[in-house]
């Protein structure tokens, strides 16, 4: 019986990790997030729990519920400043919040000062009482189901695919609509309160709230727990929990090491699994799909010479005409326009001025995007023309000026909200997901996704379902349109750079967005692959879309567009067709090289 | 004595500058490391302790003098430091970019697998005393009007500055300083120039880990030397090391070490003691949580009109 007792006591501590971990994984792994507060947001619902149920007499149940909540609230409250931060200043400042939150919850004496809150007994649940690690067993088990449940949930759906950009790329994600911020903050709260319940469980189980349970040293092993079962792999972290936790009990009781040796070994055995997992399985123990794929691709191609033939470059010309007539021309192409026909203005530009300092990146800026026609930007390095990109698409604030989408103003609207309004942008640098897979890459462009709201993702799982599969089925049309479909699955990042051009240019038609601006669509890919890019870009005209390209390349300009500006230091200084502007004497020795 | 007000704050200005000089020694330290090599190098805090337990055995066992033992226990430091990256974080470093994992964590854990090792593994070849001194240093307090100074406050301050000042001429004037400044600024294109990075961060780690075995021994002769010694001074480190910035040149990291020593001993005048790591952590918290933040375009926004949305 005693054994009994025991042994569920491990298991007890095993189920708290347990939901420590998931849902720092939620956080860490999916995105991208790294916290080393977690056990501090543990601490506010343990505390949280210990004060309510020793001072207010509140029901353990209703504590836990605080508990939950009020950790909701803090790291909600923790991920406002963390918003832009990256990687090393994010361990920084949860570093601080931990600190804080340790500090003082030590020196508040209602807590308890440095011995805690004390004698947490008497605790029933449904009239059931938690005393023995065997009463406590099923209330844990159900908990970390739930809490098992609702990452699985929220990770393996279109919502942890936001997540999961948001870890590769946030920019990349803001230009295709995503709001960025609100995805941060939901999630730093939701796993915030999944730590604080798992800190009630903690305080649950061994009666006492003090500092140590959640102190620094709790943070960073459950870090590392995360990091050892795999980053983005929930069963992963199980698995990083129950080696990692159950190292106590094997140098106690099956090594028979005495109590204090015992201690000091296992967590000497803990540093050494940390550095020999990490050493022969760098992504985790259980690493996430695409990441393990990932790892294969680059290996592989690190180590096979390049000869091409992996390369598959020429997306099947006959497969292209197919999909045309499946997408009926621009039939089933729904682009979100309010009305009117080919040639009329969409965009329009006027007075666009920004200045960084001393440097005048834009002046007095006017251009016009016509409906159903390619704008081409051009002019020499550095005259401005992807800042425009950036300014048009609220990237950065112009200092005056308006532009104008669809006759309404959107300056100082965020990318995010541009996007979501029908203007979608490329990047000249791909800004691919690396670490998603191709159709995933090009799903994160579908626009209104009901399962990217939590609301639906609990509340509406048959419409979230639904349309996720309509979402598969749309992305792998515009892979098809790109030639790409044959890589849906593959991780994006092993891809050639020409081919991730042309998933980033799938992506950003699935946005179905009306204006597209493609910085350099053929740059940096090779000849034959131009071609393709380009019979891609008149069909996108044909559909009726506007387009405006930045490209350096003038046979490109020369064939795509109908109207150039072209740019000179931050002003447009001429303008018109392409043939108009290679005439002209002054353009044609200054840029174009003489005929 | 006029003004006792005067005279405490005085005191604290002379404590504050004395535990700044020893933040300004880790935290100079741990960027250097953190900003050329890249490793979030949490065992920092054991080269701290290491270098204190070597200069109290060296000094117990083969009565060393105290300079020869803060040697041993810096030198000790700089190997310890050196071993970390060439047997742990270098083939991790390697291994988990071929890998697609983020490098950043993984070396994170690492150093905490490393940390956790010698944090116990020390514990337990010292299972039976809980603290360990250091022998061979007479630390005498002088009285200069109002302000007590220790003669191991001033030994400290003056090996620090000296040791500061030396790295500051390496890092301007040498050829390995100009190698560490090309490795900190791009690592890659080091390489075309014919620099071997891994070489310049064996040398970083070492210059690194020998400064926390300095400040380690000096913290151990004026206490005593423990497992944990070195942890809450790294994150003093830590904290210096980001608000100096990570470009920034080792006497304006040192000048932000002296700055939170002051701000810290003169928070005690307002605040009672146990707050102070309250105190630290909160100016960490805002100076990250509003670092991003651009004042002229802050005050840009609130100032804008709102937009007329009609066109």
């Amino acid at each position: 019986m005693e054994n009994l007792q025991l042994t569920l006591s491990y298991l007890d501590q095993v189920l708290i990790f347990i939901c420590f971990a998931v849902s720092l994984n939620l956080l860490q792994g999916y995105a991208g997030q790294v916290s080393v507060a977690h056990a501090a947001f543990g601490a506010v619902g343990g505390y949280a729990l210990a004060y309510l149920v020793l001072n207010a007499h509140v029901g353990a149940l209703e504590a836990m519920l605080a508990g939950t909540l009020g950790a909701a609230l803090v790291g909600a409250a923790v991920a406002f400043p963390a918003l832009r931060l990256t990687t090393e200043w994010l361990i920084l400042l949860t570093l601080a919040v931990q600190t804080i939150i340790v500090s003082l919850v030590t020196t508040v004496s209602a807590l308890g000062g440095t011995y805690g809150l004390q004698n947490i007994s008497g605790l029933t649940i449904f009239g059931h009482e938690l005393d023995q690690p065997s009463d406590m067993f099923p209330l844990f088990l159900v908990l970390t189901v739930l809490v098992y449940a609702v990452c699985w949930r929220i990770g393996e759906s279109p919502y942890g695919r936001v997540l999961r950009g948001i870890r590769e790329d946030e920019i990349a994600c803001r230009s295709l609509g995503k709001n960025v911020f609100l995805f941060k903050t939901v999630v730093f709260g939701v796993t915030a309160g999944m730590a604080g319940l798992a800190g009630a469980m903690q305080v649950i189980n061994i009666s006492v709230a003090s500092p140590p349970l959640f102190a620094f040293d709790q943070s960073s092993t459950m870090v590392a727990m995360v990091v050892v079962g795999g980053a983005g792999n929930l069963l992963g972290s199980i698995v990083g929990v129950a080696v990692l936790v159950l190292l106590g009990p094997l140098f106690e009781h099956v090594l028979n090491f005495g109590a204090d040796a015992a201690a000091l070994w296992r967590l000497i055995a803990f540093g050494v699994v940390l550095i020999v997992v990490l050493l022969v399985r760098p992504a985790g123990l259980l690493p996430d799909r695409v990441t393990r794929n990932l790892g294969k691709k680059l290996q592989k191609m690190a180590t096979e010479p390049a000869d091409g033939s992996d390369f598959v470059p020429h997306p099947d010309l006959e497969e292209m005409h197919v999909i045309e007539e499946h997408l009926g021309a621009a039939g089933k192409i729904e682009v979100r326009s309010a009305g009117g026909g080919r040639g009329d203005v969409v965009l329009k530009v006027s007075g666009l001025s920004k200045r960084f300092g001393g440097i005048v990146a834009t002046e007095s800026l006017d251009m016009e995007l016509r409906r159903g026609t390619i704008t081409a930007l051009v002019g020499p390095n550095g005259a401005g023309k992807t800042t425009v990109f950036n300014l048009l698409t609220g990237a950065i604030r112009p200092d005056a000026g308006e532009v104008y989408l669809g006759g309404v103003d959107i300056v100082g609207l965020t990318p995010d909200k541009v996007a979501k309004r029908g203007m979608a942008r490329s990047f000249q640098a791909v800004r691919i997901f690396p670490r998603l897979s191709v159709l995933e890459n090009v799903a994160l462009g579908v626009q209104h996704q009901p399962g990217e709201l939590l609301v639906n993702l609990f509340g509406n799982i048959p419409r979230t379902t639904k349309f996720e599969r309509e979402v598969r089925e749309r992305s792998r049309e515009w892979l098809t349109f790109v030639g790409m479909a044959g890589f849906a699955d593959q991780p994006a990042g092993g891809l050639a750079f020409g081919q991730q051009k042309l998933v980033a240019l799938a992506r950003v038609l699935a946005t179905e967005a009306e204006v597209l601006l493609l910085d350099e669509p053929a740059s940096g890919i090779d000849f034959q692959w131009v071609n393709v890019m380009l019979g891609l870009i008149e069909q996108i005209r044909e559909q009726g879309r506007t387009v405006c390209i930045v490209e350096h390349n003038l046979h490109v300009v020369e064939r795509l567009a109908d109207h150039t500006y072209f740019m000179e230091l931050g002003r447009i200084t001429a303008q018109g067709s392409f043939a108009e502007l290679t005439t002209d004497k002054r353009l044609a020795e200054a840029y174009f090289g003489a005929a | 004595m006029l003004n006792p007000n005067l005279d405490n704050f005085l005191q604290l200005l002379v404590n504050g500058i004395f535990n700044g000089t020893a933040y300004a020694l880790i935290g100079v330290g741990f960027n250097i490391i953190l900003s050329v090599s890249g490793r979030f190098h949490i065992a920092y805090a054991m080269t701290y302790t290491l270098a204190a337990y070597v200069a109290a055995w060296v000094g117990f066992s083969y009565h060393f003098p105290f300079w020869l033992a803060l040697l041993a226990g810096a030198l000790a430091a700089a190997i310890a430091g050196v071993i970390m990256e060439r047997l742990i974080y270098l083939p991790l470093s390697l291994r988990a970019l071929s890998a697609g994992s983020d490098p950043l964590l993984v070396m994170f854990v690492a150093s905490l697998g490393l940390t956790v090792i010698l944090r116990n593994g020390i514990a337990l070849s010292t299972l039976s005393s809980s603290s360990v001194n250091i022998v061979g240093f007479d630390n005498q307090g002088k009285n200069i009007g109002p302000v007590t100074i220790t003669t191991l406050n001033v030994t400290m301050f003056v090996t620090a500055w000296v040791l500061l000042g030396l790295l500051a001429l390496v890092l301007n004037y040498t050829n390995l300083g100009r190698m560490v400044r090309a490795v900190r600024a791009n690592w890659e294109m080091s390489l075309c120039v014919g620099i071997d990075p891994s070489l310049v961060f064996v040398a970083v780690f070492a210059i690194g880990s020998f400064l926390s075995g300095v400040a380690g021994v000096f913290q151990a002769t004026l206490t005593s030397a423990t497992p944990d010694l070195g942890l809450p001074p790294f994150f003093y480190a830590l904290v210096v090391a980001f608000v100096a910035g990570l470009t920034a040149g080792p006497l304006r990291i040192a000048l932000v070490g002296v700055a939170l020593g002051i701000l810290e001993a003169l928070s005690t005048m307002v605040l009672p003691t146990q707050f102070t790591p309250l105190v630290v952590f909160a100016i960490l918290f805002f100076y990250v949580a509003l670092r991003p933040v651009n004042l002229r375009d802050l005050r840009r926004k609130l100032a804008a009109k709102p937009h007329a949305s009609a066109g």
